[in-house]
């Protein structure tokens, strides 16, 4: 079977991506995600509005809410992964596919195919309904850091996503890989702030964070947007490969 | 009682319910020490301002723990098995058994009430010792009425996640929003910025019993995270009120819908 390896490999990315598609909870999540967020940024907008006319950036305001649309694309990670133990899936998938690596490596870039472009929708319509609604009060309006904050929002977004689809294979569970990472990101990460503000900064949410915070006065990103991405990428990265190496080893 | 303890015992040999024990358990002492320590510092330096919350912060964010255990209770039922075990639901043989689903469903909201209680209490009995080893002298004193107001906190947590699941049938959302909502960046956090209402959220009211010591309209603000809004008390009827709605509504819907759909 070594003859069309690059055959092989876009039937598996095409399986794959219609497994994803067929889901009907990704659907569900990320049509959840983009109505949550439209209304957190509402949400944000009107207490920035009541807050003080004039002095916050408009950016600042709409992304915002990427602290809680986060949740959705951790749940669309886990989901994504953890659907194939719910039934027999997993058999059957790895029945048709017998290349275990290979099989995981598509599954994490159809999800990414998928992630790319509603990450990126959903941080654009947050940032949009912050500009329309703010348009004559807000201040610092500059195109260009509105377009590198987004592209770093999306990225943010999709590698966040991958980080747990891998948690996800690791768990093979969706409550245990749900607590954990929601308990992360939500919990013990916000708490690191008073006891570990050194090594915070490379763990992967803040790393991540200073993908699309634009600089500014009081507060000082420690990580450029590039070494930021460097930082979530190496974390992406070693949670794959872990999830992959299990994968192969583990009685499925 | 049999059905009672036939939910018991389904609980405890969940696969994961060692995680909500764990969390239950651990998390309230690790926050309370973690907090403990930077209070400490701060109290050297003379700037403490919050000392009255040290150890009741642990039992705010351990809340994390009954949640699971009350998600986990119900979706647990409605878990489809793998096709080659016959693709069934618990749910099924649980109705088939318990022949009132009225019964069923009291028995159930009993056991997780019994269990988030005792573990409340192994909580706090951990968070106590552990504030005392690290501020001595400093150590707030742990009043009964806001040890109290905690374990009702906790209860009407994992009542109000067990609802919400008896409702959704899937531990996914329940889970998200309870989980988000009881951390650091809550929702009605920060829906109390914007409207009054929100302070009658159940979480909001629910964290009066025994967080929130500062009162800004009687005295100059002491540095507790928010302020007070309801009497320790009032919060508690409030949340207590949220319980029994979404109860009576998830028993309704409960008794209505076809078990196996």
């Amino acid at each position: 079977m070594r003859v069309s390896s690059c055959r092989k490999i876009t039937q598996i990315l095409r399986a794959e991506l219609d497994k994803l598609v067929t889901l009907p909870w990704i659907c569900l999540t990320i049509m959840g995600t983009f109505i949550l967020n439209l209304f957190l940024a509402a949400t944000f907008t009107s207490a920035g509005l009541q807050a003080a006319a004039g002095t916050q950036s408009m950016l600042n305001i709409g992304l915002a809410s990427m602290r809680y649309l986060q949740a959705g694309f951790i749940i669309l990670g886990i989901l994504a992964t953890c659907s194939e133990y719910t039934g027999g899936q997993i058999r059957t998938t790895l029945t048709t596919i017998p290349w275990r690596g290979f099989q995981l490596s598509m599954k994490y870039l159809a999800l990414a195919v998928i992630t790319l472009p509603a990450a990126f929708i959903i941080a654009a319509s947050g940032i949009l309904y912050t500009f329309i609604m703010m348009r004559d009060t807000a201040v610092g309006f500059e195109i260009d850091t509105i377009i590198e904050a987004l592209v770093g929002a999306t990225g943010y977004l999709t590698l966040t996503t991958l980080l747990s689809a891998a948690m996800g294979a690791l768990f093979r569970r969706t409550t245990p890989a749900l607590v954990v990472l929601l308990g992360y990101y939500f919990v013990v990460s916000p708490l690191t702030i008073d006891f570990l503000p050194k090594f915070r900064s490379y763990f992967p949410d803040t790393a991540g964070s200073y993908m699309y915070i634009p600089p500014s006065a009081d507060e000082i990103n420690v990580l450029t947007p590039i070494q930021a991405t460097g930082v979530l990428m190496l974390w992406t990265l070693i949670f794959i490969t872990a999830a992959i190496v299990f994968y192969r080893r583990r009685d499925a | 009682m049999r059905a009672f303890n036939a939910e018991l015992s389904k609980l405890f040999s969940l696969p994961g319910i060692w995680l909500a024990f764990l969390i239950g358990v651990f998390a309230p002492a690790v926050v309370a020490a973690l907090d403990s320590l930077a209070q400490k510092e701060e109290i050297i330096a003379g700037v403490s301002t919050r000392l009255s919350e040290v150890g009741y912060i642990g039992l705010g964010f351990g809340v994390q723990g009954v949640i699971i255990l009350g998600v986990l209770a119900v979706s647990s039922e409605y878990l489809t098995e793998s096709s080659e075990s016959g693709g069934g639901q618990q749910i099924t043989t649980s109705l088939t058994v318990v022949k009132s689903r009225f019964h069923f469903l009291l028995a159930k909201a009993g056991a997780v009430t019994v269990i988030s209680i005792l573990l409340c209490i192994v909580a706090m009995m951990t968070i106590v010792p552990t504030t005392h080893l690290i501020l001595g002298e400093y150590a707030p004193a742990f009043e009964w009425t806001r040890l109290i107001g905690a374990v009702c906190y906790w209860t009407f947590t994992a009542l109000l996640a067990l609802g919400m699941t008896l409702l959704t049938k899937n531990g996914i959302i329940p889970l998200a929003v309870l989980m988000i909502n009881s951390s650091v960046v809550s929702f009605s956090v920060l829906l109390s910025k914007i409207t009054k209402l929100a302070f009658y959220l159940p979480d909001r009211a629910g964290l009066e019993m025994f967080m929130f010591t500062s009162d800004k309209f009687h005295t100059p603000s002491t540095g507790s995270f928010f302020d007070r809004f309801h009497t320790p008390f009032t919060g508690g009827l409030v949340m207590f009120a949220w319980v029994v709605v979404i109860f009576i509504v998830a028993a309704i819907v409960f008794h209505r819908r076809d078990a196996a759909s």
